[in-house]
Protein backbone atom coordinates (compact mmCIF):
# COMPACT_ATOMS: atom_id res chain seq x y z
CA UNK A 1 0.00 0.00 0.00
CA UNK A 2 2.80 2.37 0.82
CA UNK A 3 4.19 2.09 -2.70
CA UNK A 4 1.01 3.32 -4.38
CA UNK A 5 0.64 6.31 -2.15
CA UNK A 6 4.13 7.37 -3.18
CA UNK A 7 3.74 6.51 -6.83
CA UNK A 8 0.45 8.29 -7.41
CA UNK A 9 1.30 11.80 -6.23
CA UNK A 10 4.45 11.57 -8.36
CA UNK A 11 2.39 11.11 -11.50
CA UNK A 12 -0.23 13.72 -10.70
CA UNK A 13 2.46 16.26 -9.80
CA UNK A 14 3.83 16.18 -13.37
CA UNK A 15 0.83 16.13 -15.65
CA UNK A 16 2.52 17.99 -18.54
CA UNK A 17 5.86 16.22 -18.70
CA UNK A 18 5.51 13.01 -20.73
CA UNK A 19 2.78 11.64 -18.51
CA UNK A 20 0.93 9.78 -21.32
CA UNK A 21 4.12 7.97 -22.38
CA UNK A 22 5.14 6.90 -18.92
CA UNK A 23 1.68 6.63 -17.31
CA UNK A 24 0.75 3.18 -18.60
CA UNK A 25 3.87 1.21 -17.60
CA UNK A 26 3.97 3.05 -14.30
CA UNK A 27 0.40 2.09 -13.53
CA UNK A 28 1.04 -1.52 -14.59
CA UNK A 29 4.13 -1.80 -12.42
CA UNK A 30 2.32 -0.16 -9.53
CA UNK A 31 -0.55 -2.64 -9.90
CA UNK A 32 1.80 -5.64 -10.01
CA UNK A 33 3.65 -4.25 -7.01
CA UNK A 34 0.48 -3.83 -4.98
CA UNK A 35 -0.86 -7.30 -5.94
CA UNK A 36 2.50 -8.90 -5.12
CA UNK A 37 2.69 -7.03 -1.83
CA UNK A 38 -0.83 -7.93 -0.69
CA UNK A 39 -0.64 -11.58 -1.77
CA UNK A 40 2.90 -11.86 -0.35
CA UNK A 41 1.77 -10.59 3.05
CA UNK A 42 -1.23 -12.93 2.98
CA UNK A 43 0.88 -15.96 1.92
CA UNK A 44 3.57 -15.35 4.53
CA UNK A 45 1.04 -14.75 7.30
CA UNK A 46 -1.13 -17.80 6.63
CA UNK A 47 1.94 -19.89 5.77
CA UNK A 48 3.61 -19.24 9.10
CA UNK A 49 0.36 -19.50 11.06
CA UNK A 50 -0.74 -22.93 9.83
CA UNK A 51 -4.30 -24.04 9.31
CA UNK A 52 -6.48 -25.07 12.20
CA UNK A 53 -8.86 -27.91 11.29
CA UNK A 54 -12.50 -26.96 10.61
CA UNK A 55 -14.75 -26.90 13.67
CA UNK A 56 -18.48 -27.65 13.74
CA UNK A 57 -20.84 -24.70 13.93
CA UNK A 58 -23.57 -24.44 16.55
CA UNK A 59 -26.10 -25.26 13.83
CA UNK A 60 -24.73 -28.81 13.66
CA UNK A 61 -25.32 -29.42 17.37
CA UNK A 62 -27.73 -32.03 18.61
CA UNK A 63 -31.33 -31.27 17.64
CA UNK A 64 -32.87 -34.73 18.09
CA UNK A 65 -36.04 -35.88 16.35
CA UNK A 66 -36.48 -33.08 13.83
CA UNK A 67 -36.31 -34.48 10.31
CA UNK A 68 -34.08 -37.33 11.40
CA UNK A 69 -33.76 -40.24 8.95
CA UNK A 70 -35.62 -43.36 10.16
CA UNK A 71 -33.47 -45.93 11.91
CA UNK A 72 -32.70 -49.22 10.15
CA UNK A 73 -32.97 -52.56 11.97
CA UNK A 74 -29.72 -53.74 13.59
CA UNK A 75 -27.29 -55.94 11.66
CA UNK A 76 -25.73 -59.14 13.02
CA UNK A 77 -22.38 -58.48 14.74
CA UNK A 78 -19.41 -58.35 12.40
CA UNK A 79 -16.16 -56.42 12.88
CA UNK A 80 -15.56 -53.48 10.51
CA UNK A 81 -12.69 -53.20 8.02
CA UNK A 82 -12.97 -49.69 6.56
CA UNK A 83 -14.70 -46.38 7.15
CA UNK A 84 -15.84 -44.15 4.29
CA UNK A 85 -17.16 -40.60 4.65
CA UNK A 86 -17.82 -39.37 1.09
CA UNK A 87 -18.58 -35.75 2.12
CA UNK A 88 -15.01 -35.21 3.35
CA UNK A 89 -13.35 -37.78 1.04
CA UNK A 90 -12.36 -40.19 3.79
CA UNK A 91 -11.75 -43.84 2.87
CA UNK A 92 -9.58 -45.39 5.54
CA UNK A 93 -8.73 -48.84 6.87
CA UNK A 94 -9.50 -49.52 10.53
CA UNK A 95 -7.34 -50.93 13.29
CA UNK A 96 -8.63 -52.27 16.61
CA UNK A 97 -8.38 -49.97 19.62
CA UNK A 98 -8.39 -50.76 23.32
CA UNK A 99 -8.35 -48.61 26.43
CA UNK A 100 -5.41 -46.79 27.98
CA UNK A 101 -4.49 -47.37 31.62
CA UNK A 102 -6.57 -44.32 32.56
CA UNK A 103 -9.66 -45.78 30.89
CA UNK A 104 -9.73 -43.47 27.89
CA UNK A 105 -9.91 -44.77 24.33
CA UNK A 106 -6.58 -45.45 22.64
CA UNK A 107 -5.75 -43.60 19.44
CA UNK A 108 -4.40 -45.32 16.31
CA UNK A 109 -0.60 -45.21 15.89
CA UNK A 110 0.14 -41.52 15.06
CA UNK A 111 2.74 -42.33 12.41
CA UNK A 112 0.04 -44.00 10.28
CA UNK A 113 -1.87 -40.83 9.51
CA UNK A 114 -4.29 -42.39 7.01
CA UNK A 115 -5.60 -45.03 9.40
CA UNK A 116 -8.59 -44.82 11.76
CA UNK A 117 -9.46 -47.16 14.62
CA UNK A 118 -12.53 -48.69 16.27
CA UNK A 119 -13.14 -49.72 19.85
CA UNK A 120 -12.78 -53.48 19.54
CA UNK A 121 -14.20 -54.46 22.93
CA UNK A 122 -17.32 -52.36 22.35
CA UNK A 123 -20.27 -52.52 20.01
CA UNK A 124 -19.59 -53.52 16.40
CA UNK A 125 -20.83 -50.90 13.91
CA UNK A 126 -24.32 -51.95 12.80
CA UNK A 127 -25.12 -53.83 16.00
CA UNK A 128 -27.51 -52.36 18.57
CA UNK A 129 -25.54 -50.06 20.85
CA UNK A 130 -22.89 -47.38 20.49
CA UNK A 131 -19.95 -48.19 18.23
CA UNK A 132 -16.93 -45.89 18.54
CA UNK A 133 -14.43 -44.89 15.82
CA UNK A 134 -11.48 -42.54 16.42
CA UNK A 135 -8.79 -41.09 14.18
CA UNK A 136 -6.15 -38.39 14.22
CA UNK A 137 -6.88 -34.83 13.11
CA UNK A 138 -3.16 -34.36 12.52
CA UNK A 139 0.23 -35.75 13.45
CA UNK A 140 3.63 -34.08 13.73
CA UNK A 141 3.90 -33.77 9.93
CA UNK A 142 0.51 -32.26 9.17
CA UNK A 143 -3.17 -33.08 8.60
CA UNK A 144 -4.29 -36.70 9.15
CA UNK A 145 -7.30 -38.90 8.32
CA UNK A 146 -10.01 -36.96 10.23
CA UNK A 147 -8.67 -33.43 9.59
CA UNK A 148 -11.99 -32.36 8.02
CA UNK A 149 -14.29 -34.21 10.42
CA UNK A 150 -15.47 -30.93 11.95
CA UNK A 151 -16.80 -29.88 8.52
CA UNK A 152 -19.39 -32.69 8.45
CA UNK A 153 -23.05 -31.66 8.44
CA UNK A 154 -26.23 -33.27 9.67
CA UNK A 155 -27.53 -35.68 7.04
CA UNK A 156 -24.08 -36.64 5.66
CA UNK A 157 -23.44 -40.37 5.54
CA UNK A 158 -20.74 -42.56 7.05
CA UNK A 159 -20.30 -46.01 5.54
CA UNK A 160 -18.55 -48.91 7.19
CA UNK A 161 -17.39 -52.02 5.32
CA UNK A 162 -17.84 -55.03 7.53
CA UNK A 163 -16.03 -58.33 7.54
CA UNK A 164 -19.15 -60.30 6.60
CA UNK A 165 -19.22 -58.38 3.29
CA UNK A 166 -22.04 -56.00 4.20
CA UNK A 167 -21.87 -52.20 4.35
CA UNK A 168 -23.48 -50.39 7.29
CA UNK A 169 -24.71 -46.90 6.35
CA UNK A 170 -25.03 -44.32 9.11
CA UNK A 171 -26.53 -40.83 8.86
CA UNK A 172 -25.06 -37.95 10.85
CA UNK A 173 -27.40 -36.57 13.56
CA UNK A 174 -25.08 -34.00 15.10
CA UNK A 175 -21.49 -32.76 15.11
CA UNK A 176 -20.33 -31.42 18.46
CA UNK A 177 -17.11 -30.25 20.05
CA UNK A 178 -16.47 -31.01 23.72
CA UNK A 179 -13.87 -29.66 26.10
CA UNK A 180 -11.76 -32.40 27.72
CA UNK A 181 -12.37 -30.96 31.22
CA UNK A 182 -16.09 -31.50 30.87
CA UNK A 183 -16.39 -34.49 28.58
CA UNK A 184 -19.93 -35.99 28.46
CA UNK A 185 -18.92 -39.67 28.77
CA UNK A 186 -22.48 -41.04 28.90
CA UNK A 187 -23.64 -39.07 25.87
CA UNK A 188 -20.62 -40.03 23.78
CA UNK A 189 -19.91 -43.62 24.88
CA UNK A 190 -23.10 -44.63 26.74
CA UNK A 191 -25.35 -47.46 25.54
CA UNK A 192 -28.05 -46.87 22.92
CA UNK A 193 -31.25 -48.74 22.07
CA UNK A 194 -30.63 -48.58 18.32
CA UNK A 195 -27.41 -49.05 16.28
CA UNK A 196 -25.43 -45.85 16.70
CA UNK A 197 -21.98 -44.63 15.80
CA UNK A 198 -19.59 -42.03 17.17
CA UNK A 199 -16.68 -40.73 15.12
CA UNK A 200 -14.12 -38.87 17.21
CA UNK A 201 -11.06 -36.72 16.54
CA UNK A 202 -9.21 -33.92 18.29
CA UNK A 203 -10.58 -30.41 18.17
CA UNK A 204 -11.58 -27.37 20.12
CA UNK A 205 -8.99 -24.74 20.86
CA UNK A 206 -5.30 -25.44 20.57
CA UNK A 207 -2.63 -24.34 23.03
CA UNK A 208 1.08 -25.00 22.55
CA UNK A 209 1.45 -26.42 26.06
CA UNK A 210 -1.62 -28.60 26.30
CA UNK A 211 -2.38 -29.39 22.66
CA UNK A 212 -5.96 -29.66 21.45
CA UNK A 213 -8.37 -28.86 24.25
CA UNK A 214 -11.12 -31.27 23.36
CA UNK A 215 -12.68 -33.55 20.79
CA UNK A 216 -14.94 -33.19 17.79
CA UNK A 217 -17.61 -35.91 18.07
CA UNK A 218 -19.87 -36.96 15.21
CA UNK A 219 -23.14 -38.62 16.30
CA UNK A 220 -24.77 -40.92 13.74
CA UNK A 221 -27.30 -43.75 13.63
CA UNK A 222 -27.80 -46.70 11.29
CA UNK A 223 -30.15 -45.84 8.42
CA UNK A 224 -29.43 -48.61 5.97
CA UNK A 225 -27.17 -51.39 4.78
CA UNK A 226 -26.22 -53.14 1.57
CA UNK B 1 10.47 -91.18 54.53
CA UNK B 2 7.50 -92.90 53.07
CA UNK B 3 5.50 -89.69 52.98
CA UNK B 4 8.25 -87.83 51.12
CA UNK B 5 8.45 -90.50 48.47
CA UNK B 6 4.73 -90.25 47.90
CA UNK B 7 4.99 -86.47 47.44
CA UNK B 8 7.83 -86.84 44.96
CA UNK B 9 5.73 -89.35 43.06
CA UNK B 10 2.83 -86.92 42.83
CA UNK B 11 5.07 -84.13 41.58
CA UNK B 12 6.59 -86.41 38.94
CA UNK B 13 3.17 -87.54 37.81
CA UNK B 14 1.99 -83.95 37.50
CA UNK B 15 5.08 -83.00 35.51
CA UNK B 16 4.54 -85.96 33.20
CA UNK B 17 0.91 -84.97 32.65
CA UNK B 18 2.00 -81.42 31.87
CA UNK B 19 4.55 -82.64 29.33
CA UNK B 20 2.12 -84.90 27.53
CA UNK B 21 -0.50 -82.13 27.40
CA UNK B 22 1.83 -79.50 25.97
CA UNK B 23 2.22 -80.79 22.38
CA UNK B 24 -1.55 -80.65 21.81
CA UNK B 25 -1.42 -76.87 22.11
CA UNK B 26 1.93 -76.33 20.43
CA UNK B 27 0.67 -78.06 17.27
CA UNK B 28 -1.88 -75.35 16.50
CA UNK B 29 -0.02 -73.29 13.94
CA UNK B 30 -3.05 -71.63 12.35
CA UNK B 31 -4.86 -69.02 14.35
CA UNK B 32 -8.52 -68.34 14.72
CA UNK B 33 -9.49 -64.66 14.84
CA UNK B 34 -11.83 -63.74 17.68
CA UNK B 35 -13.66 -60.39 17.91
CA UNK B 36 -13.42 -59.16 20.52
CA UNK B 37 -10.63 -61.31 21.86
CA UNK B 38 -11.24 -59.87 25.31
CA UNK B 39 -14.84 -59.99 26.42
CA UNK B 40 -17.23 -60.29 29.32
CA UNK B 41 -19.66 -63.08 30.32
CA UNK B 42 -22.87 -62.91 28.29
CA UNK B 43 -21.25 -61.25 25.25
CA UNK B 44 -21.30 -62.52 21.67
CA UNK B 45 -17.97 -63.30 20.03
CA UNK B 46 -17.41 -63.36 16.26
CA UNK B 47 -15.00 -65.97 14.97
CA UNK B 48 -13.41 -66.02 11.56
CA UNK B 49 -10.68 -67.78 9.69
CA UNK B 50 -9.19 -67.86 6.22
CA UNK B 51 -7.53 -71.21 6.80
CA UNK B 52 -10.17 -73.37 5.12
CA UNK B 53 -10.24 -71.51 1.78
CA UNK B 54 -13.06 -69.95 -0.24
CA UNK B 55 -16.54 -71.42 0.18
CA UNK B 56 -15.49 -73.84 2.89
CA UNK B 57 -17.29 -74.49 6.16
CA UNK B 58 -15.70 -75.17 9.53
CA UNK B 59 -16.86 -76.49 12.86
CA UNK B 60 -15.99 -74.45 15.93
CA UNK B 61 -15.70 -75.64 19.49
CA UNK B 62 -16.12 -73.13 22.31
CA UNK B 63 -16.85 -75.73 24.97
CA UNK B 64 -13.73 -74.61 26.85
CA UNK B 65 -15.67 -71.51 27.90
CA UNK B 66 -18.92 -73.47 28.14
CA UNK B 67 -20.47 -72.28 24.87
CA UNK B 68 -20.48 -75.60 22.98
CA UNK B 69 -20.10 -76.18 19.24
CA UNK B 70 -20.84 -73.67 16.49
CA UNK B 71 -20.57 -73.49 12.71
CA UNK B 72 -18.35 -71.18 10.67
CA UNK B 73 -20.16 -70.52 7.39
CA UNK B 74 -18.48 -69.23 4.20
CA UNK B 75 -18.78 -65.47 3.71
CA UNK B 76 -18.49 -63.02 0.85
CA UNK B 77 -15.38 -61.59 2.41
CA UNK B 78 -12.06 -62.83 0.97
CA UNK B 79 -12.75 -66.52 1.37
CA UNK B 80 -13.29 -66.31 5.09
CA UNK B 81 -15.52 -68.57 7.14
CA UNK B 82 -17.42 -66.76 9.88
CA UNK B 83 -19.29 -67.90 12.94
CA UNK B 84 -20.21 -66.74 16.39
CA UNK B 85 -20.98 -67.99 19.86
CA UNK B 86 -22.24 -66.52 23.08
CA UNK B 87 -20.08 -66.57 26.18
CA UNK B 88 -22.31 -68.02 28.95
CA UNK B 89 -23.26 -65.45 31.58
CA UNK B 90 -21.83 -67.86 34.16
CA UNK B 91 -18.34 -67.96 32.54
CA UNK B 92 -15.48 -67.34 34.93
CA UNK B 93 -12.69 -64.82 34.16
CA UNK B 94 -9.69 -66.45 32.51
CA UNK B 95 -8.18 -67.34 29.16
CA UNK B 96 -9.86 -70.06 27.11
CA UNK B 97 -8.78 -71.76 23.94
CA UNK B 98 -11.39 -71.73 21.18
CA UNK B 99 -10.74 -74.24 18.40
CA UNK B 100 -12.17 -74.90 14.96
CA UNK B 101 -11.70 -77.58 12.34
CA UNK B 102 -12.21 -77.26 8.59
CA UNK B 103 -15.13 -79.36 7.35
CA UNK B 104 -12.97 -80.66 4.53
CA UNK B 105 -9.46 -81.77 5.34
CA UNK B 106 -8.26 -81.94 8.90
CA UNK B 107 -6.80 -78.49 9.40
CA UNK B 108 -7.26 -77.20 12.93
CA UNK B 109 -7.23 -73.61 14.13
CA UNK B 110 -7.14 -72.16 17.62
CA UNK B 111 -7.41 -68.75 19.23
CA UNK B 112 -7.37 -67.45 22.79
CA UNK B 113 -10.42 -65.81 24.32
CA UNK B 114 -9.89 -63.75 27.45
CA UNK B 115 -12.92 -63.38 29.67
CA UNK B 116 -12.90 -60.49 32.11
CA UNK B 117 -15.49 -59.38 34.61
CA UNK B 118 -17.05 -56.13 33.49
CA UNK B 119 -18.71 -53.61 35.77
CA UNK B 120 -22.40 -54.43 36.27
CA UNK B 121 -22.26 -57.04 33.51
CA UNK B 122 -22.00 -54.51 30.68
CA UNK B 123 -19.15 -53.75 28.32
CA UNK B 124 -16.52 -51.49 29.70
CA UNK B 125 -16.99 -48.17 28.01
CA UNK B 126 -14.21 -45.65 27.40
CA UNK B 127 -14.20 -42.36 29.23
CA UNK B 128 -12.82 -38.91 28.60
CA UNK B 129 -11.12 -37.37 25.63
CA UNK B 130 -9.16 -39.18 22.93
CA UNK B 131 -5.62 -38.05 22.12
CA UNK B 132 -5.98 -37.73 18.38
CA UNK B 133 -3.80 -34.80 17.45
CA UNK B 134 -0.61 -32.99 18.27
CA UNK B 135 -1.12 -29.75 16.38
CA UNK B 136 1.01 -30.70 13.38
CA UNK B 137 -1.55 -29.14 11.03
CA UNK B 138 -1.08 -25.84 12.84
CA UNK B 139 2.65 -25.54 12.13
CA UNK B 140 4.10 -23.31 9.42
CA UNK B 141 3.74 -24.36 5.81
CA UNK B 142 7.21 -23.90 4.26
CA UNK B 143 6.01 -23.97 0.63
CA UNK B 144 3.39 -21.30 1.20
CA UNK B 145 5.82 -19.17 3.21
CA UNK B 146 8.40 -19.40 0.41
CA UNK B 147 5.78 -18.35 -2.16
CA UNK B 148 4.91 -15.39 0.05
CA UNK B 149 8.54 -14.36 0.36
CA UNK B 150 8.90 -14.59 -3.43
CA UNK B 151 5.83 -12.38 -3.92
CA UNK B 152 7.23 -9.84 -1.46
CA UNK B 153 10.51 -9.83 -3.41
CA UNK B 154 8.55 -9.02 -6.59
CA UNK B 155 6.78 -6.20 -4.73
CA UNK B 156 10.12 -4.83 -3.51
CA UNK B 157 11.55 -4.94 -7.06
CA UNK B 158 8.48 -3.17 -8.44
CA UNK B 159 8.64 -0.53 -5.75
CA UNK B 160 12.33 0.07 -6.31
CA UNK B 161 11.72 0.41 -10.06
CA UNK B 162 8.97 2.99 -9.49
CA UNK B 163 11.17 4.98 -7.11
CA UNK B 164 14.01 4.94 -9.64
CA UNK B 165 11.73 6.19 -12.40
CA UNK B 166 10.46 8.96 -10.21
CA UNK B 167 14.01 9.93 -9.23
CA UNK B 168 15.09 10.01 -12.90
CA UNK B 169 12.01 11.97 -13.89
CA UNK B 170 12.77 14.57 -11.24
CA UNK B 171 16.31 15.04 -12.52
CA UNK B 172 15.26 15.87 -16.10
Amino acid sequence: MRWTSRARPARSARPARGAPRRGVPDAAIATVTVVALVSGIWLVRSGTEGHPPPQPSAAQADARSEGEAPAAPPLPPSPPDRIRIPAIRVNAPLVGLGLTSSGSLEAPPPERKDVAGWYEAGTKPGETGTAVVAGHVDNAEGPAVFYNLGALKRGNTVEMDRRDGSVAVFTVDAVEVYDSRNFPDEKVYGPARRPELRVITCGGGYAKKTGYQGNVVVFAHLTGSR
Amino acid sequence: MRRRRMLTGTVLAAAAAGLSAAPAHAGDATTLDLYPSTTAPGATVSVNTKACGTGETATGDASAVGAGMFTLAPSAHDGEAIGQFKVPPSAQPGTYEIVAKCFRGDKEMAGDLKVILAVAGTQQQPKGRVETGVGGALGPDPVQTAAGVAALAVAAAGGTWLLHRRARGDRI
